[in-house]
C-alpha cells in the first residue's frame, strides 16, 4: 500500500470515470484531488505538492500529450501516467521523450492503474532522494 | 479462345483476304491467289497476337484496378473504425469504473442474502469480462486503422516463425494439433520488419489452428526461389474454405466464426502489412480439406513503396 500522503491528481474530462476513479483510489488510501481540463490541471501544478498526475490523451482544448509538455517545463517533479485508447508506438515514444512515467490503455482495471502509481511515487522518491543528496 | 471471339472483327481482313484468295484461285488458276493466301495467312497470325496482347494488358489493368479498390475499401474502413473505436472507448471505460465501483461497495456492505450476492457478482464478472472484449475489438480495430510505418532491418525468417510457432503450440491445449516444421535450411535473411511480420505469422497460425476441428496438423514451411523472393507457407488440415467466401477472405469484418470468436480482422490486417512490405498473399483451400496461406516477401522490398495509410 502506498504511503498515506501521496496526492494523485486526476486529468479526464469524462466526469462520472474521473469522480468514480477518484472514489476508488480514495478507498486505497491515496489522497486524490480532479481537474476536468488540462488547463485546470495546469493550474493545480503550479501550486504545487502533487505526486503523480494520471492524465487522458484525449480531452477537448489541450490534449494529453500537450499537457504533458507544459506540466514538465511547469515543474518537472511530478511523475505524469497517460491513459490512452490506444497503443501507438509513436505516441509511446513522444510520452517517454517528454519525460512521462508510463501510459496504459484504457479501459483498464483500476489495480493495473495502482500499479503503475506505486511505480511512479517509487521512481520520484529515488529522484527526491538524489536531488537532495 | 472465347475472349478471342469478342474480337472477332479484327480477323475480318484476314478472312476477307482468304474469301478473295479461294474466289480468284478457283476463277482461274492465277497466282495472285496464292499472294493473297500469304497474305491471309499472315495477318491472322498478326491479328491473334495483337489480339492477345490487348487481352494481357486488359486482365493486368483488372486487376490493378481489383487492388486499388480493395485498399480504397480498407481505407476507408480503417478511417471509419478508428473513429467508432475511440467514441466508444470511454463509455467501456466508464462502465468498468462503476463495476469496481459496485464491487467496492458490495464488498464493505455486502446483501444479507448469500444467493442474491453470489449472483450480484456473478453478473459484475460478465459484465467487467464483455468489457474486456469490446476493448479488444476496439483495441484491434485502432491497430487495423493505424499500422505503423514499417521498420525494416535484416530478419532470420525461420526464427521469427519458430517463435511464433511455439507460441501458438503453448497455447494449444484443447485440440490436439501437430505442428510440422519444414524450415529451408540456410534461408538467406530477409529485410523486413519483424513486429509486423510475427503478427501476421501468428493471425495465420490461430486461422490454421481454430480450422482444425479436434485432431489434425498445422505445416510451416518456408522456401526461397533463386528470384528474389521467400515463400512463409501456412497449411492445415481443418474444415477449409467454401469456394463463395474465398473473395471475401480479406476483408475487414468478414468471419465465419461464432459471434466472440472472430473479429474478422486477422486477415486483413495481414494483407495490410504483407502489402506494405511489398509482399502478397495466396490461398490455396479445399472445402473440407484443409487451406495453405502462402505470404511472398520480396526478400528486399522496393523503397518507395506506398503503405495502404
Ligand atoms: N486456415 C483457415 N481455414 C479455414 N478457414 C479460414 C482459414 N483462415 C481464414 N479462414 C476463414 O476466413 C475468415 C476470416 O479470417 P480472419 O482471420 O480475417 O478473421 P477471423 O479469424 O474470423 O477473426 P479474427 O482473426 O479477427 O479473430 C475466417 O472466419 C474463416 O472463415
Ligand atoms: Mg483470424
Amino acid at each position: 500500500m502506498a504511503s498515506p500522503t501521496a496526492r494523485i491528481l486526476l486529468v479526464d474530462d469524462e466526469e462520472r470515470f474521473r469522480t468514480t476513479m477518484g472514489k476508488l483510489l480514495r478507498k486505497r488510501g491515496f489522497a486524490v484531488e480532479e481537474a476536468g481540463s488540462a488547463h485546470e490541471a495546469l493550474v493545480r501544478v503550479q501550486q504545487g505538492d502533487v505526486d503523480v498526475i494520471v492524465l487522458d490523451v484525449k480531452m477537448p482544448g489541450m490534449d494529453g500529450i500537450q499537457a504533458l509538455a507544459k506540466i514538465k517545463t511547469l515543474d518537472p517533479l511530478p511523475e505524469v501516467i497517460i491513459l490512452t485508447g490506444h497503443a501507438n508506438v509513436d505516441a509511446a515514444v513522444e510520452i517517454m521523450r517528454l519525460g512521462g512515467y508510463e501510459y496504459l490503455l484504457k479501459p483498464c482495471p483500476i489495480d493495473d492503474l495502482v500499479v503503475k502509481i506505486e511505480g511512479a511515487l517509487e521512481k520520484k522518491k529515488a529522484r527526491e532522494k538524489v536531488l537532495r543528496a | 479462345m472465347k475472349e478471342h471471339a469478342r474480337y472477332f472483327w479484327a480477323y475480318l481482313p484476314a478472312l476477307g483476304a482468304f474469301g478473295c484468295a479461294v474466289g480468284t484461285l478457283s476463277a482461274d488458276r492465277n497466282l495472285s491467289g496464292i499472294t493473297l493466301v500469304l497474305w491471309g495467312v499472315w495477318s491472322l497470325v498478326v491479328t491473334f497476337f495483337v489480339v492477345r496482347t490487348i487481352l494481357q494488358e486488359r486482365s493486368k489493368d483488372e486487376f490493378t484496378t481489383r487492388q486499388l479498390l480493395q485498399a480504397q475499401k480498407m481505407a476507408t474502413i480503417g478511417e471509419m473504425a478508428s473513429g467508432i473505436a475511440h467514441e466508444v472507448n470511454n463509455p467501456l471505460a466508464v462502465i468498468g469504473r462503476e463495476v469496481e465501483w459496485i464491487q467496492e461497495l458490495l464488498k464493505e456492505s455486502p446483501p444479507p442474502d448469500p444467493q442474491a450476492q453470489r449472483e450480484i457478482q456473478e453478473s459484475l464478472h460478465v459484465i467487467t469480462a464483455q468489457v474486456t472484449r469490446c476493448a479488444d475489438i476496439t483495441h484491434r480495430l485502432l491497430d487495423f486503422a493505424r499500422m505503423n510505418k514499417p521498420v525494416l532491418q535484416w530478419v532470420d525468417l525461420n526464427n521469427l516463425i519458430e517463435e511464433m510457432v511455439r507460441l501458438v503450440e503453448r497455447v494449444t491445449k484443447t485440440k490436439t494439433v501437430t505442428f510440422e516444421r519444414h524450415y529451408h535450411d540456410n534461408l538467406a535473411p530477409v529485410w523486413t520488419d519483424p513486429p509486423l511480420l510475427r503478427q501476421v505469422v501468428l493471425n495465420l497460425l490461430n486461422n490454421a489452428v481454430q480450422a482444425i476441428d479436434r485432431e489434425g496438423t498445422v505445416t510451416v514451411s518456408t522456401r526461397d526461389d533463386a528470384k528474389g523472393w521467400v515463400d512463409i507457407a501456412i497449411a492445415d488440415t481443418g474444415c477449409g474454405i467454401a469456394p463463395h467466401h474465398l473473395p471475401h477472405l480479406f476483408d475487414p469484418f468478414f468471419s465465419t466464426k461464432a459471434p466472440g470468436k472472430g473479429t474478422g480482422l486477422g486477415l486483413a490486417v495481414c494483407q495490410k502489412i504483407v502489402t506494405a512490405l511489398g509482399g502478397l498473399i495466396l490461398v490455396d483451400s479445399k472445402e473440407g480439406c484443409g487451406s495453405q496461406f502462402t505470404v511472398r516477401l520480396p526478400r528486399r522490398p522496393i523503397e518507395t513503396r506506398k503503405t495502404f495509410e
